[in-house]
Parts: C-alpha cells; structure tokens; sequence
C-alpha cells in the first residue's frame, strides 16, 4: 500500500527551495543510515539478490533433473537434507527445491525490477509532458489514466494472458501495461509545481526547446520521488506477478515464480510436505518486507517530518 | 451537488463503454474462433454455429449488438463452451456468494480497521499501538494468497475446528473472510492511525479541549470526521483489490463465487463468461468509485463541487 499523502508531502519537499549547506542527497544519505530497519531490509535484498545470481553454483541439483530415488515418495524421502544435496528438500516431482526456489526468486524479481522500470520510464515521461505542457493537453491525458485506472487490470490482465498465449513477454507488457498510470500522477503534480520555479524559466528564456527542459531540467528534480515510488512498486508487481501465478495462470513449467512455487506447496501441505510451503514463503516475505522497509526509510530519509 | 455526479457520471459511462468494446476486441483479436477444436468440424457445421451466434456479421454489428445487449437486456450472450447455459446464468449462480463474503470481509475491514486504528492513535506508544502497526506491517507481506493456506492449514489441518471449504451456513463464511479483510484491515488501521495523529494535533482540537469538551465527544465530533477522509479515498482501491482477491478465495476455498467460474472460464477460454465477468466487475468498480467520490464531497467541507 503506497500513502498518497505521504508520497505528495514528500513531491512537496523534493521541490522546496534549496538551503544552503549540506545538498539534500547527502543529507538524505546520513539519514538513511542511521536507520536500522531500513539498513538491515538493504543487506537482506542484497543477500537475496545473491542468492538468486549464484544459487545455482551451489546447488548440487539442476531445476529440471528429477531424482528418480526421491519421486512419489517425497514426504518420507524428500526432505531437507544436506546428505543428498536437497538443501530444501524435493517438490513432489522429485525435483530439487533448492534449485527451484534459486530459479523462482530470479523470476519473481525480475518481475518486480522489469515492471517498476517501465513504470519509472513511461510513467516519469507521461506525467512530466502532462504536467509540463498543461492545458488541454494535460486534461486529455490525464483523464485517460483516470479512466484507465478505473479498469480492473487483474482482470483484463488475465484476459490478455489467456488470449494472447502465457509467456514471459506477454507477462512483463501485461504488468507494464498497469503499473505507470499512478506514476505518472505523481509525477505530474510534481512537475506542475516545479515548472513555474526561476530554474525553468530561465531555460524557456534562453530558447531550450520544451523537451529539452522536460529531459534536462524537470526529470532530474523528480527523481527522489520516482526513487522512492519505484521501491515501493516493485514488491506490488512481485505481488501481482505471484497472484497470477498462484492462479495457474501466469509463468508456464519449466520456469517458476515464487507464486506457482508457494501455490504448489500450499497444494501438497496435507501430506506432510511443509517445507515445500515454507521455503519459498519464506523468501517471498522477507524479500517483500524488505522492500517496504527500504521504500519507507528512502521515503523518510528524503522527507525528515517527523511522523 | 446533483451536477457532481451528472459530470461524473460523464466520465463513467464512456469508460464502461471503453471497457465493453476493447475486451470484445480483444476477444476478436484472439487467434482460433470459440468452435476451434483438435478434430476440424466440417466447414457447413461452423457456418451454422457462426450464424447461430451471430459471428458472421460484420465486425461493427457484432459489438453494437453486444453493446445493445447488456445495456438494454443486461444480456452477455451465451457461454461458448456450454451450450445450454447463458452467461447471465453463471454470474447469478456465482455472484449471491461472492457478494455474501465480499460484503461482510468490506464491513469487517472499515469497521475493525478505523477502531485499530483510532485505539492505536489515541494510546500512542503503548501495547495497543505496538499490536496494531506490527499487524499492519506484518499484513502488508501476507496476502490473501499466503492466509488462505496458513488458514486452512491450522484451523482445519490441525486444530480441526474450521471447514476447509465449500459453502453453507456461517461457519463456512469464517475463514473467506478472514482471509479476504485481514490486509485491508490493516492498511485501513495503519492510514487511520496516521491521519487520526495529524488530526489530533492539529488547532481546532486544542480550541475543542480548550472549551473543555470530554475526550470521547472531541474524538468523537471533531477528530473523527476529518481524519476519516483519507480512508474513504482508500476505499476505491480496497474495492478493486479485495473482488480480485475473491478469486483466490473461490479457488482456494472452493466457495463457488464468481471468480472460480472466472478463473475456469480463464482455462477453458470461455470468451464471453470471461468478458462478462470482467465487464460486470468493472461496472462494479466505476459505481463504487463514484459512491466513494460523492461521499467524500459530502463530507469534506473544503471540496467545492
């Protein structure tokens, strides 16, 4: 859940004059620092972003290979165990879920990465040539995201998936498609304050063309905003990639996702196989809660009011 | 105030006809007709099935007569992998469920979200906050995909006490519910915490104490009102969010509600139940938003309509 009021008190203070002294980049970072929660939630994705980049030199299983020993008899035999190099233990197929689970947390955040990155690249230019050109022009684009938003995606995403075949591409567009419309009324109201600051008229005095000061001049005042804004979406398109997938409906075997990995543990639990919930759970929560935590702390470091 | 929702009524209708005509599109646009099987059928037979359901049309016809037919008729056609069953037929078999979890999960979610939320704003830094922001953190990371199964696995794996699914009497609504309102509770308490603690310290409320008011009537009267307002605009939101989360409680709890047929109409490439339901959760969507809107208008003095 992402606090609209706090993201346009933060838009606020972004576009404050600037005191002399510390740059507020540096200020900011001294903050940051000195907070725990938001310090610890950045090891956290660091290891997670590890573990996903190197799992798979240490596992003594590749993520396709079944282990014929194991297979149907994964309650008694499938267990987490270092003697027969299932760290995680097995899937039901025999399949090593340690190597899985390495393959599940790649898809999984390259997900969330993918679709905040479209988000921070449409969203930031939409919202800045709304905002910037104003008039009718802002109006018509701006109601077009407001009616965009009042659409359903899950569903319509959903739609787009069963009709135009489940793939990995299809699944970053779909996701692409939803995730900037918020960004880009962020975005907007940002740029409608900052345009009318001496910085900007300057440049309009001097002759830079109008998309010249919209790349040069507005987007890099908004990008504490678009920071802060692209942490805090990418555990909500890791959230939307998983519901798909917990569906049955999104990323297809062989490839995984922590979504169809938690759906298929969630399936077998009843026959004693907890760990195959646990482990990609696992991940998924602390992955997520670190997110948050670092959005948060960006969030407060960049906008000290005390809360 | 009437003009209001005139001009915002502008707004919904065009969408919801936007919303009609891309999904029919899209559903055009999808490669195979609805009677592409493994085995060919004799081209006469899919002549005749084209005719019967009106596809041999021209395109504009096809989407005027959709149109037509569920703004006159509230009609969508027939299902294309059932025969002898309309659309209309599955959502009302489905949506009398959905509505019936759907609604409690909503009420339940304001109601215990804005008491957690003013209990933990008002006691601030005691064990009552701690409980409802460590909730609502907790919340965040644990969506209704991740309680349905939590949920079964301890109420009805080990402690036995709970149904695992299907639908009847109350019992059976617990575990829906709670998996459907849990997060927005949360999220309603954490926003209701944090602008009830803006509100508070705000000047009309030292004026209030100053009169000398009781502590329940300044919460009561004069804090409550304005600090419910972000809440409202959190509604919207909370509405798309949690009908999308129903889907995964009709899967995961097999409650029979509109989103199982959804989902099975997802794998069975059931077009017109698929749109139907889509158009039908839109039309939700655009009405409740707009609810939203004029409660908001009404209750925020400084909105100016």
């Amino acid at each position: 859940m992402i606090d609209t009021q706090q993201m346009q008190s933060l838009a606020a203070r972004m576009t404050e004059a600037e005191v002399k002294g510390r740059s507020p980049w540096a200020d900011a970072r001294r903050r940051f620092r000195r907070n725990k929660a938001a310090m610890i939630s950045l090891v956290v994705l660091i290891l997670v972003a590890l573990f996903a980049i190197f799992g798979n030199s240490i596992a003594a299983w590749s993520n396709e290979e079944m282990d014929f020993e194991v297979m149907g008899n994964a309650a008694t035999m499938g267990m987490p165990s270092f003697a027969n190099g299932h760290y995680f233990g097995t899937d039901d197929l025999g399949r090593d879920l340690f190597s899985r689970t390495v393959q599940g947390t790649q898809v999984s955040l390259m997900v969330g990465l993918i679709g905040a990155g479209i988000a921070v690249i449409v969203g930031t230019l939409y919202g800045a040539t709304a905002g910037y050109v104003g008039g009718r022009t802002d109006a018509i684009m701006m109601r077009t995201v407001d009616i965009l938003l009042a659409i359903p995606y899950m569903f319509v995403l959903i739609l787009l998936l069963v009709i135009f075949g489940r793939s990995m591409s299809m699944l970053f567009l779909g996701i692409g498609l939803i995730s900037w419309l918020e960004m880009s009324r962020i975005v907007r109201g940002q740029t409608l304050s900052l345009k009318n600051r001496e910085f900007i008229e300057a440049a309009r005095a001097t002759g830079v063309p109008g998309w010249k000061i919209i790349i040069r001049h507005i987007v890099p005042n908004l990008l504490g905003v678009v920071a802060v804004y692209a942490t805090l979406l990418v555990p909500l398109m890791i959230l939307s990639e998983s519901f798909i997938s917990f569906l049955g409906l999104g990323v297809q075997e062989p490839l995984t996702s922590w979504g169809a990995l938690i759906s298929e543990g969630a399936g077998t639990m009843n026959y004693g196989t907890l760990w195959q919930l646990i482990f990609p759970l696992f991940f998924f929560c602390i992955t997520l809660f670190a997110f948050f935590f670092v959005g948060d702390g960006l969030r407060d470091a960049l906008d000290p009011k005390d809360r | 105030m009437f003009g209001f929702i005139l001009r915002r009524l502008a707004v919904a209708i065009p969408t919801l006809l936007l919303l009609i005509v891309l999904s029919f599109l899209l559903m055009h646009a999808a490669p195979g007709g609805p009677f592409t099987q493994e085995r060919a059928l004799p081209p006469q037979i899919i002549a005749n099935l084209n005719a019967k359901y009106g596809l041999d049309e021209p395109l504009w016809r096809q989407i005027v007569n959709y149109v037509w037919g569920i703004v006159a008729h509230f009609d969508f056609g027939p299902s294309f992998v059932y025969p002898d069953r309309t659309v209309n037929q599955i959502i009302a078999a489905g949506f009398p469920v959905t509505l019936t979890y759907g609604g409690i999960a909503f009420v339940a979610a304001v109601v215990v979200g804005v008491s957690l939320g003013v209990t933990a704003a008002i006691r601030q830094n005691t064990w009552v906050d701690y409980l409802a922001v460590g909730t609502s953190i907790g919340a965040q990371v644990l969506p209704n995909f991740v309680m349905a199964p939590i949920l079964v696995l301890v109420f009805t794996l080990w402690l036995g006490w709970l149904p695992g699914g299907g639908w009847g009497g109350p019992i059976f609504w617990i575990m829906p519910v709670v998996a459907l309102s849990t997060s927005f509770m949360a999220s309603i308490a954490r926003i209701t915490r944090s602008s009830m603690l803006e509100v508070l310290g705000s000047n009309h409320i030292r004026t209030a104490r100053a009169k000398g008011l009781s502590e329940s009537k300044v919460i009561l009267r004069h804090a409550l009102k304005p600090a419910l307002l972000p809440v409202i605009s959190y509604l919207g939101p909370a509405f798309v969010t949690m009908i999308t989360g129903s889907v995964v409680v009709d899967i995961y709890f097999s409650t029979g509600g509109i989103g199982r047929s959804f989902v099975d109409s997802a794998l069975n490439r059931d077009y017109a139940v698929m749109m139907g339901i889509t158009i039908l959760v839109g039309a939700l969507t655009i009405l409740f938003s707009l609810v939203v809107d004029v409660l908001y208008a009404w209750i925020d003095p400084k909105i100016r309509y």
